[in-house]
């Protein structure tokens, strides 16, 4: 009997395989079956397409902006703010992939993994599965109506605690009563996508402040060195040219002005892999997750670049492109004496969540402390001296403007991408609007409507 | 400092939000007229999951707690007055650590000798050794008989045969698992069976509550009731008549009422077949477990069986039925069933023979035959499935006769090719393939089965919806294909796996048994059985989670099905058999306590006999020189 007893293994060696794959599935269920759960066939969760939530959706300010009503959902009584928070909530039926319903909507559900979909007595409503979402509709709705009706997106965010209090993409459209999104392929062009998140747009001279991060750190005596800028250079057949001739400027008045052939030689002199370097470091090439919802990748791929190419590269006209609101955390990062404070869109986090998200560092030095207090006194100064104080009154704000050729004889892009320098609203922004012409005039004045709106409301919590 | 604070913050906020929410959470309670059953379901759902993990440490600890008492047949007595025990009906004498009775001396072969009992008492077979055997002195040809008094002698070593009566004295083999065990063994089936049946009773409530609404309840009460019924004939049966371990039975037991629970939710009007296909299947199991106690009786069985098998493909390859796309049902008018089903017993006891035909034959020829004559007919009539489990049984039975890894390899590489050209050429295979580890994005197509179950999965949680509350019941072969993503999502993830592992359990314990086997014949047919549970748990389950491809096999004792159910009891009859132990009579006790204490007491003799035992014939196991001369 010893030698079947040997041989048995065999049997054995069946048993250990059929173990091995229920841990795989194991292991499966933990990590997916939230996803499972959310498919829209599922019968426990969804009526004709629509998730059935639980919970409802608050703003910072606790107004709700979603709830399930007999089985229907309700959005926010205003029209405006119903469109300007459309993205970060979503439409009924999932079609925004970042959205909260989507994203969250296993705890919207009240799904978990202990009780799955378990409902008592049918029931409708779990204040569990409720959400407070970081973001206040007012200012969402101020940003809306900033755009006026142009396409582009609008993201605040406090580069302190990571809070995102403005989220707006447009187009948009209003989730109650849906407009006819085929049949006006212009107009809704890209819908379904949440600019901030989810899109990446050449980033034109707001990349200058990164060629300038790299120029503080490897260029000796920057601050003291002039340019001079006859209105164009050719650099290896490349012709780089400004608006104006800006003549003999120095380091600080080129950022200001924006001075492309100053950057230009600037690029040249740090060269492509150290560019490369300081790109990666302010976010480019890496998907960051706001409360796991992963954004876009902005692309730079500098390190072959010469001559020609890398003189565009480091005025941010070469392959480039950024994604809102990757770049409008490398802002931040500056604001925040140079530490990247993740983003978050969750005010309320439940138990496990909140536990961990008090755990993981509340952020990761992206820049030097010296560096990033040159680039604010440079950003401060470019509100000074080209945007207008009077603009931005009592904002402190440091900003740089892009505006970015797109070709194809279309109006470029207007980037504005700064912060406010003030410690009892420490917030960070971006604002793009597609083919706005310029940065300064058309994204910042979008810009100044928000922040002013986003102040008043912070100071009254 | 500062997060604990928040920490502290953040949980004072939330326990005065509760606070606030209670009133409303109330409120909105009532706001549906409140069912009672809902709130049946509510409590017992937190129940369930608990019983059944419970039922199953109480059903599978007591069967690993000792290696069985085996009782000794006869004795060789070597001269200088040393009792080498016989502990099974068939024993292998040689050199080889392997063999049962180690005899390390130079001149024995590795595989001298059997020294077997059978129909016509004791018998001495020769395995081709180098110095042969002499029986009183008369040189062997190839077998003959002994009696007891008979000096046997393998090449010039010499012992006296003495034969005992039966379960003259028993010894109980080693068990390094036994002190962690031992704290387990004081479960009293009694209360297990309790459990179980509060667990059956509880469930065919759920199951009944949730089938009110829709004018199927009335079928359900009265074949659960028979059921739990004929469960607890059977057990006062036992209990009072026999003396080995029930615990296998009462596992059994439980998968069978989980298996009720599945048929109510999906089709509730064939829920009394399904009992009746119960009852007969342990009519089965009672009458293959009577047969085979005898092994002469169990290899005329087997002829038989083999015959009737070849009878039925036949059958099958010519009035066959269609169904998902295989030929392989018969309708006799009054009965439709699945002939290989029954195919897998005969096909199980083919693979048998005793350890002396095992070891000078080594001829597979007949079985090999009989298994391409199953998986040829199996490949015609499509069924991809069910022909990948009787390869992988054929592949550990004749690694259990053979041995032989290279020739098991040989084949398998063979077959891979085989399937390699079948899933290329048969367009309905390869679309299964297609599917495979990508069913989600063919989640309404080929990838629908998979795709639901997992939804169905994920929607139960850890401790599921409710019995009859789920929705993967509305998928077409959810009753026999899907039903582990049914338990998940009616019943939970816990009750699920614990129901999975039931099934695996038997293939360890099968392995725990193998030692204490009397016969090679109950030994190959355990494995064999257990196999056969094993690979089409996997295919099943893994199957219907995108971890295998899906093959639509049935799992064991869980999916609907007659054919399939009273086939799973006539192999468990196969693992019962090669379990020689019995219980010890304190366990049909009542007062725990009480005999807790005795217990305790008598495990301790055990032990120390045990030991002395073992330092008396440790000399066959270890190959000490110094022990081998005191045999001379």
């Amino acid at each position: 009997m010893k030698i079947l007893t040997k041989r048995a293994y065999a049997l054995l060696g069946l048993s250990v395989l059929l173990i091995a794959g229920i841990f795989v599935f194991i292991i499966k269920y933990i990590n997916n079956a939230s996803d499972w759960v959310q498919h829209p066939t599922n019968k426990h969760l969804f009526i004709n397409g629509q998730l059935q939530t639980t919970g409802k959706i608050f703003d910072r300010k606790g107004e709700t902006l979603l709830q399930t009503v007999e089985g229907v959902h309700k959005y926010h009584s205003d029209l405006t703010v119903r469109k300007a928070v459309m993205h970060a909530i979503g439409d009924s039926y999932g079609n925004i992939v970042t959205s909260a319903q989507v994203a969250f909507g296993d705890r919207l559900s009240g799904w978990n993994l202990v009780n799955g979909a378990y409902r008592f007595n049918a029931q409708r409503y779990k204040p569990g599965s409720d959400m407070t979402l970081t973001l206040d509709a007012e200012v969402c709705a101020e940003a809306y109506k900033a755009m006026n009706g142009r396409k582009g997106a609008v993201g605040v965010y406090n580069y302190k605690t990571g809070e995102i209090i403005c989220m707006v993409s447009t187009p948009t459209f209003d989730p109650e009563n849906r407009p006819d999104i085929m049949g006006n392929p212009d107009k809704y062009e890209g819908v379904y996508i949440n600019r901030l998140l989810s899109a990446a747009y050449t980033p034109g001279s707001v990349f200058k402040l990164v060629t300038a991060e790299a120029a503080i750190e490897t260029i000796q005596e920057i601050d003291s060195r002039t340019f001079e800028c006859r209105g164009e250079k050719i650099i290896d057949g490349d012709r780089v040219t400004c608006p104006t001739s800006h003549g003999n400027i120095t380091f600080k008045q080129a950022l200001a002005n924006s001075c492309n052939v100053a950057f230009a030689e600037i690029a040249l002199e740090i060269g492509s892999s150290t560019l490369q370097k300081y790109a990666d470091k302010a976010g480019f090439n890496s998907s960051y997750k706001v409360d796991g919802i992963s954004t876009f990748v902005g692309k730079a791929d500098i390190s072959d670049a010469e001559g020609g190419e890398l003189a565009w590269a480091g005025i941010g006209q070469y392959s480039n492109t950024a994604n809102p609101m990757n770049f409008m955390t490398y802002v931040g990062a500056i604001a925040n004496d140079g530490v990247r404070v993740s983003p978050t869109i969750i005010k309320n986090h439940n138990g496990i969540s909140s536990l961990l998200s008090g755990l993981v560092s509340k952020g990761d030095r992206v820049i030097a402390k010296e560096t990033a207090a040159i680039l604010e006194m440079m950003m401060r100064n470019n509100t000074i001296e080209v945007y207008g104080e009077r603009n931005f009154e009592g904002l402190e704000l440091c900003a740089k403007s892009g505006t970015a050729e797109v070709g194809g004889g279309l109006t470029p892009h207007a980037w504005f991408a700064g912060y406010m320098d003030r410690d009892d609203c420490p917030l960070a922004f971006v604002v793009i609007v597609e083919n706005g012409g310029s940065g300064s005039k058309v994204a910042g004045s979008v810009a100044g409507k928000v922040l002013r709106k986003a102040v008043d409301r912070i100071l009254i919590e | 400092m500062g997060f604990a604070m928040e920490s502290v913050k953040h949980y004072y906020g939330k326990m005065v939000d509760l606070m606030d929410n209670i009133g409303a959470t109330i409120g909105i309670y009532l706001s549906n007229p409140l069912e009672l059953s809902e709130f049946y379901t509510f409590i017992v759902r937190w129940i369930f999951p608990v019983l059944a993990v419970l039922i199953f440490f109480r059903c599978t600890l007591p069967l690993l707690r000792d290696r069985g008492y085996n009782q000794i047949w006869g004795y060789l007595d070597t001269k200088n007055g040393y009792r080498i025990p016989l502990k099974h009906w068939e024993n292998s004498i040689g050199r080889s650590k392997l063999s049962d009775i180690v005899i390390n001396l130079p001149f024995i072969s590795r595989s001298h000798a059997v020294l077997s009992y059978g129909e016509k008492g004791w018998i001495v077979t020769d395995l081709g050794s180098k110095g042969g055997i002499k029986i009183n002195g008369e040189m062997l040809e190839k077998s003959g008989v002994v009696q007891s008094g008979d000096t046997v002698s393998f090449a010039g070593a010499d012992f006296l045969f003495v034969s005992a009566e039966e379960g003259h004295e028993i010894i109980e083999i080693e068990n390094k698992l036994h002190r962690i065990i031992n704290f387990f063994s004081t479960f009293r089936y009694r209360k297990t069976f309790l459990m179980i049946l509060i667990f059956q009773l509880l469930g065919g409530l759920q199951i009944y509550f949730a089938s009110l609404g829709e004018g199927v309840s009335g079928s359900i009460p009265i074949p659960i009731g028979l059921f739990i019924l004929v469960e607890c004939i059977y057990f006062f049966l036992l209990s009072r008549f026999s003396q080995k371990y029930l615990e296998l039975e009462l596992l059994i037991f439980f998968l069978c009422g989980l298996n009720l629970f599945i048929v109510a939710a999906v089709y509730p009007g064939q829920l009394m077949k399904q009992t009746i296909a119960i009852i007969l299947g342990i009519i089965v199991y009672a009458m293959i477990q009577f047969i085979i106690k005898d092994v002469g009786r169990g290899r005329k069985l087997k002829y038989i069986l083999v015959f009737c098998a070849l009878i039925l493909i036949l059958l099958n390859l010519t009035v066959g039925e269609s169904r998902f796309g295989a030929k392989n049902w018969i309708d006799l008018g009054f009965i439709t069933f699945q002939p290989m089903e029954f195919v897998k017993v005969a096909f199980v006891l083919a693979g048998t023979a005793t350890l002396d035909k095992l070891l000078t034959t080594r001829n597979l020829t007949a079985f090999i035959g009989f298994s391409g004559i199953c998986i040829g007919a199996l490949i015609i009539m499509r069924d991809l499935g069910t022909s990948v489990i009787f390869f992988t049984a054929f592949l550990v039975i004749a690694f259990m006769r053979s041995g032989d890894i290279r020739t098991i390899a040989l084949i398998s590489s063979g077959a891979a090719l085989g399937a390699f050209a079948v899933i290329t050429f048969l367009p309905y295979v390869a679309s299964r393939f297609e599917a495979w580890g990508n069913v989600w994005e063919y989640a309404d197509t080929i990838g629908y089965q998979q795709t639901r179950t997992m939804i169905a999965a994920a929607s139960g949680g850890f401790l599921g919806v409710g019995g009859g509350k789920g929705y993967l019941v509305g998928i077409p072969a959810a009753d026999t294909d899907l039903v582990f993503g049914i338990l998940c999502e009616e019943w939970g993830l816990i009750i699920a796996l614990t129901a999975v592992m039931s099934i695996i359990f038997l293939s360890f314990l099968v392995m725990f048994l193998m030692k204490g086997c009397k016969s090679s014949f109950y030994a190959i047919s355990a494995c064999g059985a257990a196999s056969i549970y094993m690979i089409q748990t996997a295919l099943n389950v893994l199957g219907s989670l995108d971890i295998l491809p899906l093959t639509g096999v049935t799992l064991p004792f869980l999916s609907n099905g007659g054919s399939s159910m009273v086939v799973c009891w006539a192999l468990l009859a196969f693992i019962k058999a090669a379990d020689e132990r019995q219980r010890p009579a304190l366990l049909d006790g009542d007062e725990e306590d009480e005999i807790e204490e005795d217990e305790i007491n008598v495990t301790a003799e055990q032990s120390s006999r045990g030991k002395y035992e073992d330092e008396d014939y440790d000399y066959k196991d270890e190959d000490d020189e110094e022990r081998a001369v005191l045999l001379r």
